[in-house]
């Protein structure tokens, strides 16, 4: 039929005669239309046009004239540091931050670029690109599906694994300069990400709770090597007060692992509390975290297990304090045990696009022997404003 | 008996399926000040919440993934637009799932985009000038002129999606226009005495207000928009009040009032607190109740 009438439509347009009449729109659409009339005649002056499917500078972004050019946000976050430790390479290893030993030494963290937009009315687009002295890497880049039915929703492209809570943050998004070391030994050093697909299901409850089910090629612990890796996440967020919310999840990954060494299965729990009263800037967090892994050869009763605790307190809009505890496996330095890190924060943010911090660490190592480790960092952002992380 | 039963209960069954009754539409707004225009509007056939609180800064709300469980089932989003939720409500929205309320979808109505916006930068922007809204001042829901028009496209959008209560839309519409009407009569009375004088605000949250008022801000407490007050600031704030003879400064509640009372201790200004928004206090539990409580503030504060 709709072939028949493209043809028509071409004979027709050669011959200069007027298309066949076309069915009127419902009875329901007219009368539906001659309302929206009437009241907008009623309105007068006042009845604007309706924006449908227009652009709403004022929301979708943090660049209006930008939006206008169909430009995506864009956004720089710089980090930088200097950084003091006692701990020789070994004692430090494996890690994402590995210090000169007794070197006061200033050092770029990293430098984000982030590329933000709806690509159509289905989707939506981000990108991540990290430039640090190893390079330049794709840290995210993916779709996000805005209005799939039944509550879903998928990402798809590089992706941080839905595993844990803190493993899946950005730099900027930490409270701490670096990553817990449990979470770096046990899940990787940059967190666990890969390229894949990730599907959540927002169960139709009165209150948040989310499940995942992603499928990657990832690459846990140093980095070094992908696994294809299946991860199921579930995450629920409950009001206990209007000033106190709960979050808790559990995860759990299964690595296709061919080689002993390699990560078979990695579980994790994460509990996280803010208290905040709902008129003031301040508030509380406290946020725990624990894993298990299970290399390709060991038992289950072989695996490595860690986690830490934090607390970080908001003063106000510009003071930031917390303590960190922080229990891992021993580094390559010692045949086994765990190593402990006590660590405390203060943060001051003159505005809501710099920070500065200070982090001093005391390291116990395996054996009782002690060590220090002192960061002063600082963060700025340009460009399109991001969300608060919550 | 039974028999008569079951058919009074069919006949029943077939006419309340002839004439379903309609629920009311869900209209979730991001601030309590919209959510009153909107139940001004929707009247009962509306169910209306809002995702913050009047008493929060609105432009700190925290992107609690709960609210996104709220945002997932709404008919409607009216948001204010102009950046104001920049930091919380992007998320949310894409958490949600709900494709009409996404940024340009038939059911997000943004209500910056129906309303003359003031503060709109005139040359190049960044933020060297603090944290600025580059769309213009979103804190335009207290001027009564532009509250109307907000209302006006908040009738007009609900007789899109329930066109069968646009007429009960459109006359609730016309008397909120005719009871602000009168209500501006009695404000605008209260302020006459005091035309042309000027108050210091926290933030730029009362330049329409102002603008519709015909007083004037001499300054402000923040020195840039978002930037909290050094102590040098706020000295040369106290040789401005003295200069200018300004007599009060007004603090939203949910600001910390302690640089207001320096510049009290400073040079004798009175503080005026105010409600942020409508909720804010317990005597803004409305909108008019909101305008009233401000215009009542403005006379305290300019006396």
């Amino acid at each position: 039929m709709v072939n028949m009438m493209l043809l028509w439509m071409l004979v027709a347009q050669a011959s200069g005669a007027p298309p066949p009449a076309i069915d009127p729109a419902p009875p329901a659409a007219d009368e539906r239309k001659r309302m929206v009339e009437n009241v907008d005649q009623a309105l007068g002056a006042q009845a604007q046009p309706f924006p449908s499917g227009g652009v709403n500078v004022g929301t979708i972004g943090g660049v209006p004239i930008g939006k206008l050019m169909l430009i995506p946000d864009i956004a720089v976050v710089v980090d930088g540091a200097l950084g003091y430790t006692t701990l020789s390479t070994d004692q430090q290893t494996p890690s994402a931050l590995v210090l000169p030993q007794h070197k006061a030494w200033p050092f770029l963290q990293e430098v984000e670029l982030a590329l933000q937009a709806t690509v159509d009315p289905y989707i939506r687009g981000d990108v991540f690109l990290t430039f640090d002295p190893r390079g330049v890497s794709v840290e995210e880049a993916f779709l996000t599906t805005l209005s799939l039915p039944w509550g879903l929703q998928v990402k798809a492209g590089q992706i941080y694994t839905p595993f844990g809570r803190t493993s899946q943050l950005h730099r900027h998004q930490w409270d701490f300069i670096d990553q817990p070391l449990s979470m770096q030994r046990l899940v990787g050093l940059d967190g666990l990400s890969g390229f894949g697909g990730d599907l959540a299901w927002l169960a139709p409850l009165p209150w948040f709770a989310e499940l995942h089910l992603a499928y990657q090629a990832a690459a846990p612990g140093a980095g070094e090597v992908q696994q294809l890796t299946g991860t199921g996440r579930l995450v629920q967020y409950l009001d206990l007060a209007d000033w106190a919310t709960m979050g808790v999840g559990l995860s759990w990954s299964i690595f296709q692992a061919d080689l002993p060494e390699q990560w078979k299965n990695l579980a994790g729990a994460d509990l996280y509390v803010k208290i905040r009263e709902p008129d003031s800037r301040s508030y509380l967090l406290l946020q725990g975290e624990v894993y298990g892994r299970q290399l390709g050869g060991q038992t289950l009763g072989e695996a490595a297990w860690g986690g830490y605790g934090q607390v970080v307190w908001r003063a106000d809009r510009s003071w930031e304090a917390g303590a960190r505890y922080d229990n891992a496996p021993a580094p390559v330095a010692f045949e086994g045990g765990s190593q402990q890190t006590w660590t405390a924060l203060a943060a001051y943010l003159p505005s809501e696009f710099f920070r500065l911090r200070v982090q001093p660490s005391l390291v116990v190592l395996p054996g009782g022997s002690y060590g220090f480790q002192g960061i002063f960092s600082f963060e700025f952002t340009m460009g399109a404003h991001g969300a608060h992380p919550f | 008996m039974r028999t008569v039963a079951l058919a009074a209960f069919a006949a029943g069954f077939l006419a309340a399926a002839a004439s379903p009754a309609r629920a009311a539409v869900g209209v979730l707004t991001t601030t309590e000040g919209l959510a009153a225009v909107v139940r001004e509007v929707g009247g009962d056939r509306v169910k209306v919440s809002a995702l913050s609180r009047g008493i929060q800064d609105p432009h700190f709300v925290d992107a609690n993934p709960s609210l996104a469980v709220k945002l997932r089932n709404a008919d409607l989003l009216v948001d204010v637009g102009m950046d104001l939720e920049i930091g919380w409500l992007p998320p949310l929205v894409t958490q949600s799932r709900n494709g009409a309320i996404q940024p340009g979808g038939a059911r997000r109505l943004t209500a910056g985009n129906f309303v003359s916006p003031m503060d709109l930068p005139t040359g190049p922007v960044d933020r060297s000038q603090g944290d600025i809204h580059p769309s213009g001042n979103p804190h335009f829901l207290s001027d009564p002129r532009r509250a109307v028009q907000v209302a006006a496209a908040v009738a007009g959008r609900l007789s899109e999606i329930d066109p069968e209560n646009a007429s009960y839309y459109r006359e609730r519409l016309q008397a909120f226009q005719a009871k602000v009407a009168a209500a501006e009569k009695g404000w605008k009375a209260q302020l006459a005495p005091f035309a042309g004088r000027s108050v210091i605000t926290q933030h730029k949250t009362l330049t329409y207000l102002l603008d519709w008022s015909g007083l004037k801000a001499a300054g402000y407490m923040e020195p840039k928009q978002g930037v909290a007050p050094p102590p040098s600031h706020v000295a040369s704030l106290a040789a401005l009040v003295k200069a200018a003879g300004v007599k009060g400064v007004l603090v939203e509640n949910y600001y910390d009032r302690r640089p207001a009372e320096q510049l009290r201790d400073l040079s004798g200004v009175k503080v005026v607190v105010i409600p942020g928004d409508v909720g804010g206090t317990r005597e803004a539990s409305d909108w008019f109740g909101f305008v009233d409580v401000l215009v009542k503030s403005l006379v305290q504060a300019v006396q």
